[in-house]
């Protein structure tokens, strides 16, 4: 008898060696570990023991041959065990208790697992500290050391134990909340959540002293108190996250708010002007929708996972891509996912920062182990869901050691008509049924909304940390996108993300009138949550249907066959009432008009901030072939290949221009995926943030982010009418005046510069307070705020495969740079690498950059153009040695300089709305008739040969492709 | 000429698999594997049977095992049964690692699994192009070809053949494909040509009929000229290598 089977890899696994070299130690062995609740006999033993293992490539682990086993690997002395805390999502376990019923039928049943790593190591026990910190996360798992005879011992007594949630029975019974309290404990329920009987707080509400005596006003106007489900529940539907309340905000002199003003003011503005059918779902939906041809619409949103990636790198990285994915999903009647792009902005993984939420202790997580998971939550979220990957870039700076960036989106795809009627349109009639599809409900996330709205301070609480499960969420889609949305089963659809079923059903009552939940029917992963955290909760993989009566039974049958639960959980209403039950007792009735549009309006003011200066740093002397080697190989240039490679971009049979580009493998700035077999168009994908800009100049930086993810798209190839943009702002401390300056300006800067491109917004999103509170090692308080970013996806439309360019060039080519260079140095790489030169930020000259970008949009179709590059960080410099290495071609390069600009400013300035081309020589004179009236410099030629030279008057330098190429590819340390 | 795709539980380049043998002139059809458990018999309506690339059950207990043990407790027999007629059977990426977690390929013991399928030496997933060449043209899948390239996507890539095993594998030339360098030689394990660090450079293996098809790369992603990397230097072509694995299906029927 036994309750654990423990299976060991013969051959040293990936994990392992990563282990072995991060940690310097060869005794390092992993185990996999399947904790029962029930006992196993001899014969279940062997049989569960050889459906979950590989006899050629694994060993099971027995009482009988352990000690023999291992001790052939090494004489090991500690172990780590590492198992998820009870309640956390545990994918693996699902998949064996799967196999097991699938195969065992009911010979054995009712029992529990739990995966389990089981890590074995020689060495020192603080080494084994150390190593069993960089492996775990205490928010989702447990961890524990013991000696490894006590493992031995262990597996002969049998005593390898599962945990599981031990909540306490409870009865529910209605719970009244007094808000005729004093200001100062009313504001108490705001940060700190409802008090429990027995004292404790729930964790934060994120509802200030004003919209709590808005909704003690409302409960007194209907004369009764409020139950804790409605306060939670305003508290979800109110959150900055899902009501963008600064963004919608009186700030200054602006009524409407700067989004109506400037992003929705913009695309509007834009569409008067057009007067075409290319937008085609607009802010309204999950995602943004564009005519992609005449019988297909593609949709794009961009989200962010900032909070959740700081506390549980992996968990929010993955569920910040499969939450994106349910976006697409969830846009109009449910477009299938075609691409998904991403974009961190990280501290440097090299540093260690040593952070702490309070005083010497509750340590932030280590930079690299952040970076790390991030990028891998991605890599398992995209591959494991089948969405190709090709989009996206990573970015450095020490300010965001409190808190990392995570930009995640989702291309999707949905035909224009179903069964006749317009698919980006849903409505939910009265009558239709609830059904809520996918996984089941637990305390994962609860909160989740309500704190990415808030800073994170020591009281941010950890149940607000998700974990993904891929494959859930790919069978649900599957059935979804294939079996139901083409025949109008369901009349409209949302997906379960921030705010769980509270903002998902309180959102799609909008098209019906109101709701009736009863929410005993939801399934749960464990009994015991009390009905509050059933209606919030933020567990994944979750899709809310409303489907007519008739077609229910069908609805939940074909979910079933494909192993994917659906329940019934209420219905929509035709009345404005938002009324939730358990068992029977009314919980929670509120007016629709009061939870949605009940909130308080902000009244924003704004200041003119401190512009924070560059510091200075002295220039060190070096030669020209230096200084490009140092830009190549620094973090925000360096090619991002291990990132490419590890996400699936092939995916689907779509990619078309993909990541990594030429024969020498250069990171692209933008990527193409051709998405339908029987049609030529392809979707061009870039996207572009200056957060390095933002300090000098807000407004600047926000053109500049406009104009790189615009001209990338016009450089692949994309039809400069068929292009739409996404705004994702990541602000700091949104409540203090000058942030809010740069805010203004940044989102005027979106007005103007969307306007001129002739580029609607089509969706966005804000996350308005990244900034760390806490301590430094040495205990003294610290605040850290991201520098403001705002990251532009673009998303264009390629109408033919001769438009897609290319970033290599051939023997003989000419090269140009298209637009003007400028001695704008400020805040570039340069002037951080190499050191600062008084010179200005860069700024977009908006019908200099369109002269230019038509001009280049006209010779690409007339076959003028051999090949391109967008020219950004690093400038010419780095653009050309960057086609070199692309086409492991050499280039001489001519540098006659105009305009009393310096060898260094021409070859490194960051002025924007250039691009580097080369074109053949016998186009030359094409190229000239084309581009009449335009500013472009022809800069050198292609030769062949295996060096770059620089040319002046004076002298020339060489450098080697191959050497360049090794600077451009080092790795980045710490990752 | 029928081809009947497999789908469900996290496999998912059916559509471009199913689209690569239409386009050659099969008719084809994605089916669950649900449904196929609930109606095996649909499977005599078909000539090929394909499982495509996939994460079927995230990787769960060794890449394709879990799937592998649904067939086994559900359609061994059936599966089995086509093998064994003048019918084919591809295994595509996580469809490869499920026939070899089914014991399909190399099928030399008819004791199952024979061979397993590990991690790649880098310890990363692997998404990029390689070459490789074709070592066994006499399995209707891969004749008259010899040099292919195509793209691989895959944490688990390599390989893991017990000594005496491999030995029978060659001599019964069941290695269907090699990885290759730039020189047109085998890789020898060397990175990038050999992504995986698979012994003896194997991307593929066969049974000995050579009509089941177990490989790593993906065809389907190579089929138009458009999918291979820089093609724009070459545009000439309208298909990419990937297309003449399924025309072979196509050839073997006609």
């Amino acid at each position: 008898m036994t309750n654990t089977i423990q299976i060991l890899s013969i051959e040293k696994t990936g994990k392992e060696s990563s282990l072995q070299k991060e940690h310097n130690n060869k005794s390092i062995k992993i185990i996999d570990g399947y904790f029962f609740s029930r006992n196993l006999d001899d014969q279940k033993f062997t049989k569960i023991s050889k459906l979950i293992s590989n006899d050629v490539s694994q060993t099971i682990l027995t009482k009988k041959n352990v000690n023999k086993v291992l001790s052939s690997y090494s004489n090991f002395n500690w172990v780590v065990e590492i198992k998820f805390l009870p309640g956390v999502t545990d994918n693996i376990a699902t998949t064996v208790k799967e196999i097991i019923n699938d195969n065992l039928k009911s010979s054995f049943k009712s029992f529990e697992l739990g995966s389990t790593k089981i890590i074995l190591i020689k060495g020192r026990k603080e080494d084994i500290t150390k190593i069993s910190k960089n492996e775990a996360n205490p928010l989702i798992q447990t961890i524990k050391i013991y000696p490894f005879k006590q493992y031995l011992n262990n597996f002969k007594k049998n005593q390898f134990k599962i945990e599981r949630v031990k909540l306490p029975k409870k009865k529910y019974s209605k719970k009244e909340i007094n808000l005729d309290i004093s200001d100062y404990n009313l504001s108490l329920i705001g940060k700190l959540g409802i008090e429990e009987n027995d004292k404790s707080r729930r964790g934060t509400l994120g509802l200030d002293l004003e919209s709590l005596k808005t909704i003690r006003n409302y409960f007194s106007t209907i004369k009764r108190k409020p139950t804790d489900v409605e306060i939670e529940t305003l508290a979800q539907t109110w959150s900055e996250h899902c009501k963008h309340k600064i963004f919608s905000a009186k700030i200054d002199d602006i009524q409407e708010g700067i989004f109506k003003k400037y992003i929705k003011g913009a695309t509007e503005k834009i569409i008067q002007l057009r007067k075409d059918n290319f937008c085609v779902s607009l802010f309204t939906d999950n995602a943004g929708g564009i005519e992609f041809n005449k019988e297909w619409i593609i949709c794009h949103k961009v989200e962010t996972h900032n909070t959740p990636s700081a506390l549980d790198p992996f968990g929010g990285a993955i569920t910040g891509i499969v939450g994106v994915n349910r976006d697409c999903l969830g846009f109009g009647k449910g477009a299938k996912p075609i691409a998904n792009t991403y974009a961190y902005y990280l501290a440097d993984p090299n540093k260690k920062y040593q952070l702490y939420r309070q005083k010497n202790k509750d340590p932030m997580l280590p930079a690299n182990f952040i970076a790390k998971g991030i990028i891998s939550g991605v890599r398992v979220g995209g591959n494991c869901s089948g969405i190709p990957t090709p989009q996206g870039n990573v970015y450095f700076d020490d300010r965001f050691a409190g808190k990392p960036l995570v930009f995640c989106g989702t291309v999707g795809i949905i035909p224009k008509k179903i069964k006749g009627k317009l698919s980006h349109k849903k409505k939910a009639n009265p009558g239709d049924i609830i059904l809520m599809a996918g996984g089941r409900v637990g305390k994962d996330g609860i909160h989740g909304a309500t704190f990415s709205s808030e800073e994170l301070d020591p009281n941010s609480p950890v149940s607000a940390v998700q974990i993904g499960d891929p494959i859930t969420q790919k069978k649900m889609s599957d059935v979804i996108i294939r079996e139901l949305r083409d025949e109008n089963l369901y009349s409209s659809i949302t997906d379960n993300g921030a705010g769980g079923l509270s903002s998902s059903i309180g959102e799609m009552a909008k098209e019906s009138g109101g709701f009736i939940v009863n929410l005993e029917k939801v399934p749960l992963k464990y009994n015991g949550l009390y009905p509050w955290e059933i209606w919030v909760s933020e567990s994944q993989e979750r899709m809310t249907l409303a489907v007519p009566p008739a077609n229910v039974k069908k609805v939940i049958k074909r979910f079933n066959a494909r192993g994917v639960e659906a329940t019934i959980i209420g219905k929509f209403i035709k009345k404005d009432k938002a009324i939730v039950k358990y068992n029977k007792t009314e919980i929670l009735n509120l007016d629709m008009e009061f939870l949605h549009e009940g909130y308080p309006k902000l009244n924003l003011k704004t200041s003119f901030p401190k512009i924070k200066k560059e510091k200075k740093k002295i220039i060190k002397k070096s030669s020209l072939i230096d200084k490009l080697h140092k830009l190549l190989s620094s973090p925000n240039i360096v090619s991002k290949e291990f990132i490419a490679t590890q996400y699936d971009h092939e995916v689907q049979a779509t990619s078309i221009i993909k990541p990594l580009q030429g024969e020498g493998r250069v990171f692209g700035n933008a990527t193409a995926i051709k998405p339908l077999f029987d049609d030529e168009k392809s979707i061009a994908l870039s996207q572009a943030a200056y957060p390095q800009y933002a300090e000098t100049n807000p407004y600047d930086m926000a053109g500049c982010s406009i104009d790189t993810a615009y001209k990338n798209l016009i450089v692949s190839g994309a039809n400069s009418k068929k292009i739409a943009i996404l705004d994702n702002f990541c602000w700091c401390s949104s409540d203090e005046p000058d942030r809010l300056y740069q805010l203004k300006e940044a989102a005027k800067a979106c007005y103007d510069y969307a306007v001129a491109y002739q580029t609607p917004f089509i969706s966005g999103k804000d996350s308005m307070f990244n900034d760390f509170k806490g301590f430094d090692k040495t205990g003294k308080s610290v605040k850290i705020s991201i520098p403001p970013t705002l990251l532009i996806s673009s998303i264009g439309v390629v109408d033919k495969i001769s438009h897609l360019t290319k970033m290599t060039s051939d023997d003989g080519d000419i090269l140009l740079v298209l637009g003007n260079t400028r001695n704008e140095l400020q805040d570039s790489v340069y002037s951080k690498i190499i050191g600062y030169e008084k010179s200005k930020n860069p700024v977009v000259y908006s019908k200099d950059a369109l002269r230019t970008y038509r001009n280049f949009e006209k010779a690409n179709k007339l076959g003028i153009i051999n090949s391109a590059i967008g020219i950004d960080l690093g400038g010419i410099g780095i653009a050309v040695t960057k086609m070199a290495i692309a086409s492991k071609k050499g280039l001489t390069i001519d540098l006659k300089l105009k305009n009393k600009i310096s060898v260094d400013q021409f070859l490194f300035s960051e002025s924007q709305s250039r691009i580097l081309v080369s074109i053949k020589k016998n186009k030359l004179a094409n190229f000239k008739k084309v581009f009449k009236g335009s500013d472009y410099t022809i800069i050198g030629k292609c030769t062949g040969s295996d060096v770059v030279k620089f040319k002046d008057n004076k002298k020339i330098i060489r450098g080697k492709i191959s050497d360049f190429a090794k600077s451009y590819k080092q790795n980045i340390k710490g990752l | 000429m029928n081809v009947l795709v497999l789908s469900g539980y996290g496999i998912n380049c059916e559509n471009e698999t199913l689209h690569a043998f239409e386009v050659v002139g099969f008719k084809g059809k994605i089916v669950h594997i649900n449904d196929l458990i609930q109606n095996p018999k649909q499977l005599n309506n078909y000539q090929v049977f394909a499982i495509p690339g996939g994460f079927s059950y995230g990787d769960d207990t060794g890449s394709g095992n879990a799937m592998a043990k649904k067939i086994l407790t559900n359609l061994y027999d059936q599966l089995i049964d086509f093998s064994l007629k003048d019918k084919l059977i591809i295994g595509i990426c996580n469809g490869c690692q499920i026939l070899i977690n089914l014991g399909l390929v190399p099928s030399l013991n008819k004791k199952d699994p024979e061979v397993a399928m590990i991690e790649n030496k880098s310890g990363s997933y692997e998404c990029r192009w390689v070459d490789v060449k074709v070592n066994n043209n006499k399995s209707p899948w891969l004749k008259n070809i010899s040099i292919l390239n195509l793209p691989v996507a895959h944490q688990e890539g390599q390989f893991m053949i017990p000594i005496n095993l491999l030995k029978s594998i060659k001599a019964n030339n069941l290695i269907g494909l090699q990885y290759i360098n730039n020189h047109k030689k085998l890789a020898k394990g060397q990175f990038p040509f050999n992504p995986n660090g698979s012994k003896d450079d194997i991307a593929a293996l066969t049974n000995q009929n050579g009509n089941v098809l177990a490989m790593m790369p993906h065809p389907e992603r190579a089929f138009y000229h458009y999918h291979v990397p820089n093609w724009q230097n070459n545009t000439s072509k309208k298909f990419g290598d990937g297309y003449k694995i399924f025309m072979n299906a196509k050839k073997f029927f006609a």
